[in-house]
């Protein structure tokens, strides 16, 4: 009898031992110490009138589960915008107790499938699947990233079986890719542009003609054929013809070296005054739109060197400094440098890089550009805009901010055994409906993030981490563009598309245990969009895609 | 005993015949004997022909674009080496290496290279020599405070590795290859300044020195004519050997697009602008890194050989 009891005492304390150890589920996949959740209070950030000059007039939270934006200006690609990744929704307690810094940066609390478990820097970046997921939970339980600029490297990596996925494929490796029955090749849709920057402000570029005569020395065509892999092509326009008013109205100018060279003449250079030599920055960084940099950069400089008897310098930088020098407008002479669409619209492309909030990459501003593109972007339809993007890209022409050069085609691989794997035009694959029917799914790409707090970061390679982690009101649907519902249920819009009322759904966890509600939202922005704002730190301070997407902030500190 | 006097005399015909041959050609008999030093001669024999020659060797310009030449060539980029001899056919154009990212002639900038890469050498080691020798020297011949500040300052330029050194002042002077030339050479002048102080030193205690100096030969005379000249054999193997390294760092900086800018065409910088293509075209990696290996190895060669040759301790051996 004693024995029987011992034995049952003893099954008890192993199975509440059991428990207790399987009873993680009570205990929250982050922990934030000493953080305690608030209750919500109504909250509301309010601009005095819309002269500061910016799209926002105020965010609201009305309840525990609406939120109110109002605008400056009806905007039809509202939704768009706003479903992009940088005003992802951070727990207001957390983004208050990191100061908008610090923590924020390596560690993001989001409501994602993925949240972040370890961040090696340097070697890899380990995410775990969230179990408290609102949504249909990761099929993976880990998650890692792992990066390397080589696309041989890559290439390699996936070949010998230690990734089950890489970003960009080297153009010359397609072949080798599709000839594997044990690779899957996937290519993304060329929505992107590599341009040719030109900084306004800087001789001999700040006379139009000169401008204007090197839109027309180089044989752009060329450089698609011979350095471009399959699915790209010669940009007529700077943005790309799938979205919608992209490539409406006048092409680019034909490649034409004897009306250039008579061009640069009339703007008095000749062979007593001859051309000065110029640099031509870049970053050695492999991107879909500029598959092969020091390729193309050469090709341009031999171009230049034949067609205009203009001697080029090569300058490559390093490519957070080369990406700087250009928001702050420091790179004299030409830079190379390019964009993936973030959401499908012409906002993203011409409004992002010459409407009123952009940076001065190229410069100072081309006022009849900009007024251009601000009254295109606040009508309803793509109909009534049209008109507006087509004086937007004669004005292109004639001013030549840029040389568009090409919309580059990439492509995306994985183990062939790897279910739902694919290639998103938006460069935000994810990972979440992957499985390779293992435990551990590993993504090399061309690069490590540089910060996780991607409210202040551009960089591709760190947005499409934190796209596994954190979700912002809306999205955009897995490989593809339109946009969906994601923290937000239902959301409305007034009918003069000026106030814009969100949903939100109920009971969202944060990674910490906390729960999501309007005040969340609000905090997650007004912090982006108040320059005065104690949180309105982030890595750098730039908070570029408020800014170019919104427009100036509110209470910016005068120039 | 009659017959023995020829003998004498003979030996003494010789005796004196040998006095006449000077150090160097008694250098030159031994280093032609040498069968590893003769390979590094013929080998830089090439490289320097070809270098002086390049012009009217290349079959293209070194920075031609194959799209731009007359009539243009419908190429692809890193088209595998076509030799009409061995059966590529006769419409494509013949390119014996292939060519490269940027659609240009590969043995037409192999070529070019090879001047890049002499000159490289011989200009940071003439620059280090000169330098080093003149600290060196008056390290050496003077000795005290002169001695004690000279080496101490060489002695912080060694404590460095010397490629991440040379990678420190391109950064600060900026990428391009003279910055890269005075990065190298300056790396490279402690080791020249110890060789010339460590010679000086044994040398100035020389009778004959004393002897100049006894008959009023002034500081300028003493260093200049009579210790330097005989302190110059182990700058001479130094000097060999280090070109040999220069070349390397040349390259090495080359290649992390530190030292000659495209499109100049530098075997470093041509290794390292087709590093991803190990894969798909490796002519394009393995030619230069070949033509690198073979100079430095002609260099280290014949450095190896004049050492031997100038040691007269290793006299019986040859």
């Amino acid at each position: 009898m004693k024995r029987h009891v011992s034995v049952l005492l003893t099954l008890v304390v192993l199975a509440s031992l059991l428990l207790a150890a399987c009873g993680g589920g009570s205990q929250p996949a982050v922990q934030t110490e000493g953080l305690k959740e608030e209750a919500f209070a109504p909250t509301k950030l309010e601009a005095p009138d819309c002269e500061y000059g910016g799209e926002i007039k105020s965010i609201e939270a009305v309840d525990e589960l609406t939120v109110k934006i109002t605008l400056c200006v009806p905007d039809p690609a509202f939704p768009s915008k706003i479903a992009f990744t940088s005003f992802a929704v951070q727990p207001r307690e957390y983004l208050q107790s990191t100061g908008g810094n610090g923590a924020l940066l390596e560690k993001p609390i989001g409501t994602g499938p993925y949240y972040v478990a370890q961040w090696e820097r340097g070697n890899q970046l380990v995410f775990k699947a969230f179990g408290d997921y609102w949504g249909e939970k990761a099929k993976v339980d880990t998650l890692v990233f792992r990066w390397g600029t080589e696309s041989a490297q890559r290439l390699l990596e996936l070949q010998s079986g230690t990734v089950d996925g890489i970003d960009n494929v080297g153009p010359d490796d397609f072949a080798t890719v599709e000839g594997d029955s044990n690779l899957a090749l996937m290519t993304r849709p060329a929505l992107n542009i590599m341009y040719i920057g030109i900084n306004n402000t800087f001789a001999p570029f700040d006379n139009e003609l000169v401008r204007q005569a090197f839109a027309q020395a180089i044989d752009r065509q060329r450089i698609v054929d011979n350095f471009y892999p399959a699915g790209s092509e010669v940009a007529s326009h700077f943005t790309p013809c799938s979205i919608p008013n992209g490539c409406v109205g006048d092409a680019w100018y034909d490649f034409n070296p004897d009306a250039a060279k008579a061009l640069l003449e009339e703007a008095g250079y000749n062979a007593d005054n001859p051309f000065p030599t110029i640099k031509l920055h870049y970053r050695d960084v492999v991107r879909g739109y500029l598959p092969d940099p020091n390729v193309v950069a050469q090709d341009i400089q031999a171009q230049l060197k034949e067609n205009l008897g203009v001697t080029v310098e090569i300058d490559v930088m390093e490519s957070g400094a080369f990406l700087d020098a250009a928001d702050s407008g420091s790179l004299d002479g030409l830079h190379m440098l390019g964009w993936g669409a973030d959401y499908p619209d012409q906002t993203n492309f011409v409004g992002y890089h010459f409407g009123a909030g952009s940076s001065k990459q190229f410069g100072d501003k081309y006022e009849d550009l900009v007024a251009a593109i601000e009254s295109g972007a606040q009508l309803a339809t793509d109909a009534e805009r049209k008109p507006f993007y087509e004086e937007t890209n004669k004005l292109i022409k004639q001013h030549v901010p840029m040389i568009p050069v090409a919309h580059g085609g990439s492509a995306v691989a994985y183990k062939a055994a790897v279910t739902g794997g694919h290639a998103s035009p938006l460069g935000n694959e994810s990972f979440s409906v992957m499985s390779n029917g293992a435990d551990t799914f590993v993504w090399m790409q061309n690069a490590e993030p540089i910060s996780l707090y991607c409210a202040d970061e551009t960089d591709g390679e760190s947005l499409r981490a934190c796209e596994q982690v954190t979700q912002s009101l809306l999205g955009y649907e897995v490989g593809g563009t339109a946009v969906e519902a994601v923290l937000a249920e239902s959301y409305e819009a007034s009918d003069d598309l000026m106030t814009w009322t969100f949903k939100l759904r109920p009971d969202v966890k944060f990674h910490n245990g906390f729960t999501l509600d309007a005040a969340d939202v609000v905090a997650s922005l007004v912090l982006q969009w108040d320059a005065s704002n104690p949180l309105h730190t982030g890595n750098t301070g730039a908070f570029s895609y408020w800014s170019g997407l919104f427009g100036p902030f509110l209470n910016a500190p005068a120039e | 005993m009659s017959a023995d006097t020829p003998k004498i005399a003979k030996l003494d015909a010789e005796g004196l015949s040998l006095k006449s041959v000077s150090l160097w050609q008694i250098t030159w008999r031994r280093l032609f004997k040498r069968k590893s030093a003769v390979l590094g001669m013929v080998i830089l024999g090439i490289m320097v022909f070809v270098a002086l020659t390049a012009q009217w060797i290349a079959p293209y310009p070194p920075t031609l674009s194959m799209l731009d030449a007359k009539p243009p060539q419908n190429l692809d980029k890193r088209s595998s080496p076509c030799i009409h001899l061995f059966g590529c056919p006769a419409d494509q154009p013949q390119h014996i290496l292939g060519t490269d990212g940027n659609i240009r002639d590969e043995f037409s900038r192999l070529l070019f290279g090879s001047r890049l890469s002499l000159m490289v050498g011989l200009a940071t080691v003439s620059f280090a020599i000169a330098i080093g020798t003149v600290l060196g020297a008056l390290s050496g011949y003077f000795g005290g405070w002169v001695d004690n500040l000279i080496m101490r300052i060489m002695d912080v330029l060694l404590a460095f590795p010397s490629l991440l050194l040379a990678i420190a002042i391109v950064t600060v002077l900026g990428p391009g290859l003279i910055n890269a030339l005075l990065a190298i050479g300056i790396v490279s002048i402690p080791s020249y300044a110890r060789v010339v102080r460590a010679s000086v030193l044994s040398v100035r205690e020389m009778d004959y020195v004393s002897a100049t100096r006894a008959l009023g030969g002034n500081t300028n005379q003493i260093l200049f004519h009579r210790i330097l000249p005989n302190a110059l054999t182990p700058l001479i193997v130094q000097g060999t050997l280090g070109i040999a390294t220069a070349i390397l760092d040349a390259a090495a900086l080359s290649f992390l697009g530190l030292g000659a800018q495209p499109p100049t065409p530098e075997w470093g910088s041509m290794l390292g602008a087709e590093r991803n293509q190990v894969f798909t075209a490796p002519h394009l990696v393995f030619y230069p890194g070949l033509a690198i290996m073979l100079t430095v190895l002609s260099f280290n060669l014949l450095g190896d050989g004049l050492r031997d040759a100038l040691d007269p301790r290793l006299a019986h051996v040859s």
